[in-house]
């Protein structure tokens, strides 16, 4: 039990330092550096001019709220659709489940670009192009299947008896729903809640055909200068996509600790106190 | 006087799969069960308690029939406005709620106050012996004391009858023991009414006022445990009760004889001629005759004895007829497995029924 873990956690380590850490270590020189070009290791040359450029431009952080905010409106969506979902095909003998399923993980399973060229029409003819709401519902086709699938597992772990034992100590559908069925699916909507922002965060694509260039998120405003040349903003600009999105991780997870109110310290000394 | 009276609910359950052949059915049920009675009903594993104690709380929806508890009727009063209370088999403590939250839920849903309702929860903590535990959370306690806060919880908002659903069949015997005796306590300090489902004939002995015997779906019978126990109405009750001395055979002119022919004996009840079944009790089979009358005698070999709780069980092989009996520790002594023993059965203790 001693030497197993252990040279697997130094397996581990090294493993999320060459695949994760390293990675970045060129995208901070290139933004930190002045021309730094082959065969030099290091840069000659350190300039912030890169930085300036993206934290001064008003359209950065005009990006990142459009960003944020199709992200949190898409994943509330989610939310809000994937709940009576799951628990519909989870809880009730419907015919033809499969059916249901196989329409909610479709856009996972289609390539994005077929289903976002027949959204196109649609969104043209409904004036839905070239608007914020227009791209949120274009996003919620790749995101809502993670949604879905996470709330699914939830509600499968979850036994009708908790409800029943909360209703027959009088409580009526709303606090059996806020009191039972949503501490047990906090954990689940957290997981599903992060792959749905991180993957809207991440949509171009969709968002470049149906914002046609008037929606501008991060990856909308990243792409030029990454095909046009300039490396040192480009990379500056990876490193605040890859900032905010660790962020939301990191805060999402925090709200659920919070939520629980039980962190791990409060647990440990509640324990310590047990004869 | 707010009795619960359970009017002929009944409930068939349609199966998912249509080529089931016959879905189980629970046949209509009528029983009354007075304020502050300890009632249970008791049979088998699958013979449908748990679909009548939840037809009687209304988590399953009734094909037809009533429910009263005083003059109102709760026939379609959904559970949660019922005022009933419930404790499973497991204790659903609300794993990210606290002890004192937990049990306080009931009196939240009613919208007490706050300070209220988490003293009352700590005053009914108290009463299940596990003051102190107010500000742990479920998976801090043992099985036992999970239970028991189960309990506290579905009291603390003073429901009109608390229905139990084998709740103590999860704990190991000796805190099962314990357990029956803390609700015993509990449910005469509190005068609840209380329905208590059980396949453990001892359990439902030791609890209750009045049993509901349940096989196959109907109520077989109902009493007390010693009427159940001595005047069983048909062999399948008498056979659950653990009763399983039972002959066939015919009474003639006051005169019982087994079909099996190994015993005959005057009848000391007043029966009219035809088939019966004898129901003998273990304690009504004695070793010796004492000089009384009024015995009848069969003769057989031992064929197995237990030692259990300061007496000895035996059964006896009486031709083909197994007879089951209690020795004193004292008359055992005497004999052993594969002698012959005479033995002789108390006909004022015996009982007959038809069918
Ligand atoms: N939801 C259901 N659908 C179909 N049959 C059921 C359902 N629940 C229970 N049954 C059947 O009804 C019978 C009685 O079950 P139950 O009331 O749980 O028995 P008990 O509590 O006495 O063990 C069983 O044969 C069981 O298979
Ligand atoms: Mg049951």
């Amino acid at each position: 039990m001693k030497k197993h873990p252990r040279f697997l956690s130094l397996f581990l380590f090294i493993g999320v330092f060459i695949f994760v850490i390293v990675p970045f270590v060129p995208l901070i020189f290139t933004s930190l550096s002045f021309g730094w070009r082959w065969p030099d290791v290091v840069p000659q040359a350190w300039s912030l001019r890169a930085w300036e450029y993206v934290v001064n431009d008003g359209r950065t952080w005009q990006a990142v709220g459009i960003s944020l905010s199709i992200a949190l409106i898409v994943t509330a969506i989610n939310i809000a659709l994937a709940i009576p979902a799951a628990n519909a095909l989870m809880r009730y003998p419907v015919r033809g489940k499969w059916l249901f399923e196989a329409i909610i993980f479709s856009p996972i399973i289609i390539p994005p670009f077929i289903s976002v060229m027949g959204i196109h029409l649609t969104f043209l003819r409904l004036g839905l192009t070239e608007t914020v709401l227009g791209v949120v519902l274009a996003h919620i086709a790749p995101t809502l299947p993670y949604m879905f699938r996470a709330l699914m597992i939830s509600y499968q772990t979850l036994s009708t008896d908790w409800e029943d034992q909360a209703r027959m100590l009088g409580a009526g559908a709303m606090p059996r729903f806020f009191h039972v069925v949503l501490p047990h699916l906090a954990p689940g909507i957290v997981a599903g809640a992060s792959l749905s922002v991180l993957i809207s965060l991440s949509q171009y694509l969709i968002t470049f055909i149906i914002g046609a260039g008037q929606v501008v998120t991060l990856p909308i405003l990243l792409f030029p200068f990454i095909s046009g040349g300039d490396p040192g903003v480009a990379s500056a600009y990876s490193l605040l996509y890859a900032a905010i999105a660790i962020l939301t991780l990191i805060v999402m997870d925090a709200a659920l600790r919070r939520y629980y109110q039980r962190n791990k310290a409060t647990k440990e000394q509640a324990k310590g106190v047990k004869p | 006087m707010s009795d619960l009276r359970i009017i002929d609910i009944q409930k068939r359950y349609i199966s998912a799969q249509a080529r089931e052949e016959n879905p189980f059915m629970l046949h209509p049920v009528r029983l009354a069960i007075r304020e502050g009675e300890f009632f249970s009903l008791l049979g088998p594993s699958g013979c449908g308690k748990t679909t009548l104690l939840k037809l009687v709380a209304g988590l399953l929806e009734a094909d037809g029939g009533e429910l009263w508890v005083g003059d109102e009727n709760l026939t379609n009063v959904p559970p949660e406005s019922r005022r009933f209370a419930m404790v499973f088999q497991q204790s659903l403590l609300f794993p990210h709620k606290t002890i004192e939250d937990n049990v306080a839920f009931g009196l939240k849903m009613q919208k007490v106050g706050k300070q209220q309702r988490l003293k009352a929860a700590r005053e009914m903590l108290e009463h299940v012996g596990l003051s102190g535990f107010g500000s742990r959370f479920p998976d801090e306690l043992s099985g036992g004391q999970q239970q028991r806060v189960a309990l506290a919880r579905a009291l603390v908002a003073n429901p009109r009858v608390l229905l139990m659903d084998e709740p103590f069949s999860a704990l190991d015997p000796g805190l099962r023991q314990e357990m029956r005796e803390l609700l015993s306590r509990i449910q005469k300090e509190f005068r609840v009414t209380v329905l208590f489902v059980t396949h453990d004939r001892d359990e439902a002995f030791a609890l209750s006022d009045r049993i509901a015997v349940m096989g196959e779906g109907k109520l077989q019978q109902v009493g007390s445990a010693r009427e159940l126990y001595e005047r069983p109405e048909t062999t399948t009750v008498a056979s659950f009760l653990g009763l399983r001395n039972i002959l066939g055979g015919v009474i003639e002119n006051g005169h019982f004889a087994s079909s099996d022919k190994i015993m005959e004996a005057a009848v000391h009840l007043p029966l009219s001629d035809g088939d019966y079944f004898m129901v003998i009790r273990p304690e009504a089979i004695k070793a010796s005759e004492n000089g009384q009358s009024g015995h009848a005698r069969v003769r057989g070999v031992v064929q197995e004895m237990k030692y259990g709780r300061g007496i000895y069980s035996l059964i006896v092989k009486v031709r083909k007829q197994l007879l089951e009996c209690v020795l004193t520790i004292a008359q055992a002594e005497k004999t052993a497995v594969g002698e012959p023993i005479d033995l002789f059965v108390d006909m004022k203790e015996v009982w007959f029924l038809k069918e």
